[in-house]
């Protein structure tokens, strides 16, 4: 029986764990500028969910690291990025922390 | 192969010119100041609820090398974004504004009740730059247009955080008998986090300098 609920409790971690993603990366059109990121990053630092913001023009990329625990839907970031004036091409979520983000930019600079 | 590239730039400088936006983004001030070879200066400052407008005013004050004539005006203004284009790596805008406002000048007596009108078209990707700007201002006693057209090359891609240099060309007209012939300038555009500030020369020698904070 312990051994029982020792395995359904790690069952439960992993999969809270798994679903809970660190950080939301999106892929954006229309970034070109250092104005286009500074209008996104406001944008996004006002979810309460979002504890930092990273934008990089090179890969069109902004990522947003979540606080834990916590989320924002899909919508409600296409609808943020969409009344900053960007276009949201793709999103994905991941365990990855928003570090290992930012050393992923810097190791693939050209 | 000069005379053709002088000719697509005195039409695009007849239709008008401009570089900075006067939106920068959502719940976004800007403000600007251009000093503008000693016929043009200006100072605004916008606000803009969305992406797509900013509401404002500001000030600027012509002067005429032809005849002396000066004037200053005072207005406020909307402008609006009326189409983005949001491509793979470039971005392309049309932005048209009006507004209204006062004048006073040395060939009249008084304050005047002025109107403006403009339009922006630009495109941008992070290695080239190219725009053009058509700004009216017009009252009962004066007409007054500048046309701007710039075009910018970056020496190397910025990226957030970083500077950001570039290189521009810019090829302005006026109307309203304020300057003869098409006024041209090298400048030297730099920014970096909010700030943007761009300096050069003008054909005649003069000084031509722009700034712009966004926060």
């Amino acid at each position: 029986m312990k051994r029982f609920q020792f395995l359904l409790a790690v069952t439960l971690f992993t999969v809270a764990t798994s679903s809970m993603a660190a950080t939301i990366e999106m892929t954006v059109n229309g970034l070109v500028c250092a104005f286009c990121a500074q209008g996104i990053e406001k944008k996004l630092k006002k979810f309460p969910a979002t504890a930092e913001v990273v934008v990089n023009l090179e890969h069109r990329l902004v990522a947003v690291a979540l606080k834990d625990g916590q989320d924002i839907p899909d919508a409600d970031l296409r609808k943020a990025l969409t009344e900053a004036g960007y276009t949201v091409k793709a999103i994905s979520r991941s365990d990855t922390s928003i570090a290992d983000v930012r050393e992923r930019i810097k190791q693939a600079q050209p | 192969m000069v005379r053709l590239f002088t000719g697509l730039c005195l039409v695009a400088a007849a239709v008008t010119t401009s570089m900075a936006k006067p939106i920068a983004f959502a719940d976004g001030t800007t403000v600007m100041a251009e000093y503008g070879a000693g016929t043009m200066q200006e100072l605004q400052i916008f606000y803009a609820p969305r992406f797509d407008y900013s509401v404002g005013g500001g000030h600027v004050d012509f002067s005429s090398d032809l005849d002396g004539r000066t004037e200053h005006i005072n207005y406020a203004r909307l402008n609006w974004l009326a189409h983005r284009w949001n491509l793979d790596d470039a971005q392309a805008n049309v932005f048209v504004w009006g507004g209204a406002g006062s004048v006073t000048g040395n060939r009249f007596e008084g304050t005047r009740v002025a109107g403006n009108a403009g339009l922006q078209v630009d495109y941008e990707t992070r290695r080239i730059y190219a725009s053009l700007k058509s700004d009216l201002q017009r009252s009962s006693v004066f007409s007054d247009r500048i046309d701007t057209l710039q075009l910018g090359i970056a020496p190397y891609k910025h990226d957030y955080g970083n500077l950001a240099t570039w290189f521009v060309f810019q090829a302005r007209h006026y109307t309203g008998e304020l300057h003869s012939g098409i006024e041209t300038a090298a400048l030297l555009r730099l920014f970096m986090g909010g700030a943007w500030v761009e300096a050069g020369v003008t054909n005649a020698g003069k000084v031509q300098a722009m700034a712009m904070f966004n926060f």
